[in-house]
């Protein structure tokens, strides 16, 4: 028995004669139909008596395991394996990884609906089916309507199909051999891996060409490339082939005062205040006393704190004799080196801006124990 | 009127009666706020149904949809519930002072108000509700009254003169939805702001004028009023229901996301309120009932066609927008979740009463739009 063909096809005028040709070849005795309509047409569906598609389930299952293992991705990046701190907010945050999530999903849901289209439902690697190569293709992609009535259980009566075609109103039948199903030979094989492998050759030399040995013009590089030493990277200049070197013993950075004193008591005999008490260095105090200190000391630096009770040490009452009698460099220590609960705050404050405080703590002490000559 | 519709209408009165009396007991026992924080879930509810059939009538216009066609008739009729909420929301203007803290002294000197009393202040307030008004009766006119008229003349110009007004009507919609968003909803913390809340509103009203037009589809559908109506259109019906719970989820999420991101004090707090408290648990049953309930109820293909499905799919939309109203509302009047017999005697009063509107206006003109000459066209949709 010869192998039937892979089916017969016709063109119909308008998308309207195509659905009034259907049953009419139903009614003929072919069940096994598929349309090529250069656009998607309302009723196509129930005509030609689709099944549903087990597409829609597939990807909705995927979708649901890409939420999941979305979820899952960032919960354990986030949460287990390398906690970073980001915006104060707790590690497993799901809010934070909902995008993450909905992204994942939609990725699933895609990749799943079109890999699934082409491999379970549409039979790939069958690449070339035979309506490429039909007659009617031009005109299925632009203006016409084909039809195609397949074999049945592996038979079909090409003559019938013909007339059933003609009958309902088809025309320029056309009868598409099957694809040569038979394995490929050695032959193929070669041929195809020859030819794999000569456009990875010229592709590989035409871009080496192109980029190395045809370098007319130097290609963008936006700012990468510059004649300087990078951080961190390799370089002959200097003998240990580091491009970054060490400061010399004993450098001290630009404006950095380091903190030679041991206790707040050794600075407070050491170290004198620089800076003259001017409106402009109070003025500066303040800014820093209130953004810095006064969420522990208060503003008037009375040491209630306006954090709530959950904060239990206790700060300092600045105002209180040991600290309106302790020297400036004992203020000034504190404030750069903390002290118990206190953090150091030296990253934070240039040693002016520590003695600009201490300027300003001392105007808030005089402030609250005001001599009678003071509001003379 | 059969006998027994006459008995149904005087049961529901009567029901609607005792709502009121329950509402009038609130105001003098709950105290106003709470009497006018109801009133305000109940009158933009009705504006939810009725501009969202509206909006419904203008965007089948606007883009020319065919397959809508059939089916026009049913938001064209619930579109006039927007003109019957109309004397609550002037009623309302009572309220100001009880519930608007930027229209009390005292809440309009805060600094975060101070910078938008050109906005917030009584008298403009009027002014724009007024006009947002004065507007829903002009675009009931411009895309609706000429459509009724089309049954008896049959002219087709008719249906080109709608589909020119259509731009014109979405226009004053997205307008006034927002206004209504802003004044009447993110104004009761006059410090809180969002720029996405008019979105937020508008996918709720959206989908409650979906979800009134579907139950209204299938009223007449059941009682096979619309002959030629199949299970193609009534996908389409459950397919918009199912993008635009998907869309609402969309925005809620992203302004809540946001706002906790950014945890601005001035943005923060208004979801610190909610997530606190009992105001939890009614914020997990928002977004289960709002968004995966029927997200999942409709995600099937077969489920867009059920009717069954669809109608209680649209109940449930619809109660959900109810909550959602609640949620954005009563947080602001009060610091717990109260619910109680004053709640109750709101539903009782307002339920009744739109049904009651909504059966009359089911009344009016054809069933389909007979004299629309694309109707035929419609008819033979299928997918
Ligand atoms: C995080 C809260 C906090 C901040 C901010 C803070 N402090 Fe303190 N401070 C404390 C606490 C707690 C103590 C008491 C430490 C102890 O006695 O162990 C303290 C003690 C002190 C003392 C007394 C130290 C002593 O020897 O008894 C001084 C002076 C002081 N703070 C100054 C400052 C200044 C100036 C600033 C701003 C740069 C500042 N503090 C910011 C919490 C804070």
């Amino acid at each position: 028995m010869p192998e039937a063909p892979f089916g017969v096809l016709a063109l119909y005028p308008t998308a309207q004669a195509l659905l009034d040709a259907i049953p009419g070849i139903k009614a003929r005795g072919f069940s096994s139909l598929e349309a090529y309509t250069p656009f998607p047409v309302h009723g196509m569906e129930a005509a030609l008596g689709l099944k549903k598609s087990r597409l829609g389930t597939l990807v909705f299952i995927m979708a649901v395991l890409g939420a999941v293992s979305g979820f899952l991705f960032e919960w354990w990046t986030s949460a287990v394996d390398y906690p970073l701190v980001i915006g104060g907010k707790p590690f497993n945050s799901w809010q934070a990884f909902v995008p993450v999530m909905f992204e994942v999903t939609v990725l699933f849901a895609t990749f799943t609906a079109g890999l699934a289209m082409l491999f379970l439902f549409n039979k790939l690697p069958f690449f070339g089916s035979p309506i490429l190569g039909s007659k009617a293709i031009r005109g299925t992609t632009k203006d016409r309507f084909g039809l195609l009535i397949m074999p049945e259980a592996g038979v079909l009566d090409v003559e019938a199909a013909s007339a059933a075609l003609l009958e309902t109103g088809g025309s320029e039948v056309e009868v598409l051999a099957a694809p040569d199903s038979t394995p490929p030979g050695l032959g193929w094989w070669l041929k195809t891996l020859s030819g794999i492998t000569a456009a990875c050759v010229v592709t590989g030399f035409g871009t080496a060409w192109a980029i190395k040995i045809y370098p007319t013009l130097p290609p963008m590089v936006h700012m990468e490339v510059q004649p300087r030493l990078d951080a961190q990277k390799a370089d002959s200049f200097f003998a240990d082939g580091h491009g970054m070197q060490l400061p010399p013993v004993g450098t001290v950075a630009r404006g950095y005062m380091p903190l030679l004193a041991k206790s707040p008591e050794e600075a407070g005999k050491e170290l004198i205040n620089p800076l003259p008490v001017t409106p402009a260095v109070l003025q500066a105090g303040r800014d820093l006393f209130n953004n810095h200190c006064a969420v522990c000391h208060d503003r008037l630096g009375t040491g209630k704190p306006w954090l709530t009770s959950a904060y239990t040490a206790k700060p300092a009452d600045l105002q209180a004799s040991t600290y309106r009698e302790a020297p400036d460099g004992y203020i000034y220590y504190v404030i750069a080196a903390g002290k118990g609960a206190m953090p150091s705050y030296a990253a934070d404050l240039s040693a002016n801006d520590r003695w600009a405080i201490v300027d300003y703590v001392r105007a808030l002490q005089r402030s609250q124990h005001a001599e009678p000559e003071d509001v003379q | 009127m059969s006998s027994g519709s006459g008995t149904m209408v005087r049961n529901l009165l009567l029901l609607s009666a005792v709502g009121l009396s329950g509402a009038a007991a609130t105001y003098f026992v709950e105290g106003p706020a709470r009497f006018w924080a109801n009133w305000l879930v109940w009158m933009v509810f009705g504006i939810a149904v009725g501009l969202g059939c509206l909006f419904i009538v203008a965007l089948e216009h606007q883009v020319q949809s065919v397959w809508s066609v059939p089916l026009r008739r049913v938001p064209e009729r619930l579109s006039s519930l927007a003109l019957w909420v109309t004397p609550l929301v002037v009623a309302a203007l009572l309220c100001l002072p009880v519930l608007y803290p930027w229209a009390r002294p005292e809440g309009a000197s805060v600094p975060a108000v101070v910078l938008k009393s050109a906005w917030l202040n009584t008298p403009f307030f009027i002014i724009r509700t007024l006009a947002c008004v004065a507007l829903w009766f002009l675009a009931y006119r411009l895309v609706v009254k000429r459509s009724f008229e089309q049954d008896r003349s049959r002219d087709p110009m008719i249906t080109v003169r709608l589909r020119r007004y259509a731009p014109l009507v979405l226009a004053i919609f997205a307008l006034t939805l927002t206004t209504v968003a802003f004044d009447w909803i993110s104004s009761l913390e006059p410090v809180w702001y969002s720029d996405i809340f008019g979105v937020y509103l508008f996918a709720g009203t959206f989908l409650s004028g979906l979800a009134a037009t579907t139950l209204g589809t299938l009223y007449l559908y059941n009682r096979g009023r619309l002959p030629g109506i199949t299970k193609d259109h009534l996908y389409n019906l459950g397919g918009f229901l199912f993008a635009f719970t998907v869309f609402w989820g969309y925005i809620a999420f992203a302004q809540y996301m946001l706002m906790w991101y950014g945890d601005m004090p001035e943005e923060v707090f208004w979801f610190k309120q909610r997530t606190t408290g009992g105001w939890l648990a009614l914020s997990l049953i928002l977004g289960i009932g709002h968004f995966f309930v029927p997200f999942l109820a409709l995600v099937s293909r077969k489920a867009k066609t059920n009717p069954k499905r669809l109608r209680w799919v649209s109940l449930w939309v619809l109660a959900f927008m109810l909550i959602d109203l609640y949620w954005l509302i009563f947080p602001a009047v009060g610091a717990k979740v109260r619910l109680g017999w004053p709640e109750l005697s709101f539903a009782l009063l307002f339920l009744p009463l739109g049904l009651l509107a909504a059966r009359a206006a089911m009344a009016k003109g054809e069933d389909t739009p007979v004299g629309d000459p694309f109707l035929q066209e419609g008819l033979e949709f299928r997918l």
